[in-house]
């Protein structure tokens, strides 16, 4: 990293993940502040690739397209930020470890209707050791679920931030890009200090 | 989201594989999806011998482009443009620099801390 890769060609890339049950709110995210529509690309992978390639022509296995869609903002310093909703479903998961890679970090979209359905997401990350934050999406005007509540309903330590943010309004979606980022440049300085 | 492959919402007919030569690109190393992808000055030139998909990433790598973007655009699977643009990076076509990641070594932590500290002032100056 560092310097090298943008000395050719100037532009350096990074990414953020967006995860949640399916529903949550994703792409409504992605597209709030991506300076495209959010696009959809897809992967072609089988029930055995389990992340070893999605492209099989043997046509042996049993074929399955993911989509996930994408956003992007140009940023200054050079730099342009892809934003990746994962596909929803649980069994996608592998996919989310390609997403994951490289990733400054992860915002976990939780609707506390539904909260069940962001566990697989915080699981996946811990596991990874994948910076995240959790954003309490407010897009049904209700914010009547107090940080520590949340916490307490998804198991999750101290030092996760969790933000409130309605995925439709672009300020509160820029908001918690910086938590993200603020979260995985804490944890840097700290391993940093650590070591 | 889930189709058969090789039907596409375009009306594409061929199988995604047949613009790979039936290569699947495994073995080779995954291209991150954010990667940007530039044509060469020699990509410029050789632009006219290239076919479908790989002139496409040639015409649209004239400004950087994501791998994922391509897809998208394109309307081929990931793992189809990455085979292909492989292909034309080790023909000096086009460039992808690996994109930073955050299995960095100790004695770069500073660079990644530094990264980082350029994305927040980025996405806070929006």
């Amino acid at each position: 990293m560092g310097s090298g890769p943008s000395e050719r060609t100037g532009l350096t890339p990074v990414k953020i993940v967006v995860a949640g049950g399916f529903g949550v709110g994703k792409t409504t995210f992605v597209g709030a502040i991506s300076e495209i529509e959010p696009l959809r690309s897809e992967a072609i992978i089988t029930d055995a690739s389990a992340g070893i390639d999605e492209l099989y022509p043997d046509g042996t296995k049993t074929e399955t397209t993911v989509a996930m869609d994408f956003g992007r903002i140009s940023l200054k310093h050079r730099l342009v930020l892809y934003l990746f909703g994962t596909p929803g479903q649980d069994r996608f998961h592998f996919m989310w470890d390609e997403l994951a890679r490289g990733a400054i970090g992860a915002v976990v979209l939780v609707d506390t209707r539904r909260i069940d359905a962001c566990f697989a997401a915080i699981d996946f990350f811990e596991k990874r050791g994948t910076p995240f934050v959790v954003a309490v999406n407010t897009f049904h005007g209700r914010r009547i679920h107090e940080p520590e509540l949340v916490r307490e309903a998804l198991r999750i330590g101290p030092e996760v931030p969790i933000v409130h943010c309605d995925a439709r309004v672009r300020v509160d979606v820029q908001r918690t890009l910086m938590a993200v980022v603020e979260h995985t440049l804490e944890r840097v300085m700290s391993e940093a200090a650590a070591s | 989201m889930t189709t058969e492959p090789g039907t596409r919402i375009s009306g594409r007919i061929i199988r995604p594989y047949t613009m790979t030569g039936g290569r699947s690109g495994v073995g080779l190393p995954t291209i991150a999806l954010e990667a940007l992808v530039a044509v060469t000055p020699a990509g410029m030139r050789m632009r006219g011998r290239f076919r479908w998909e790989a002139a496409e990433i040639i015409a649209q790598s004239r400004k950087e482009i994501a791998i994922v973007e391509l897809a998208a655009n394109l309307e081929v699977p990931v793992g189809v443009i990455r085979v292909l643009a492989a292909d034309l990076r080790d023909q000096g076509a086009i460039t992808i620099p690996e994109p930073p990641t955050e299995t960095v070594s100790d004695s770069s932590d500073n660079d990644y801390a530094e990264l980082l500290h350029k994305v927040l002032d980025g996405i806070r100056a929006l």
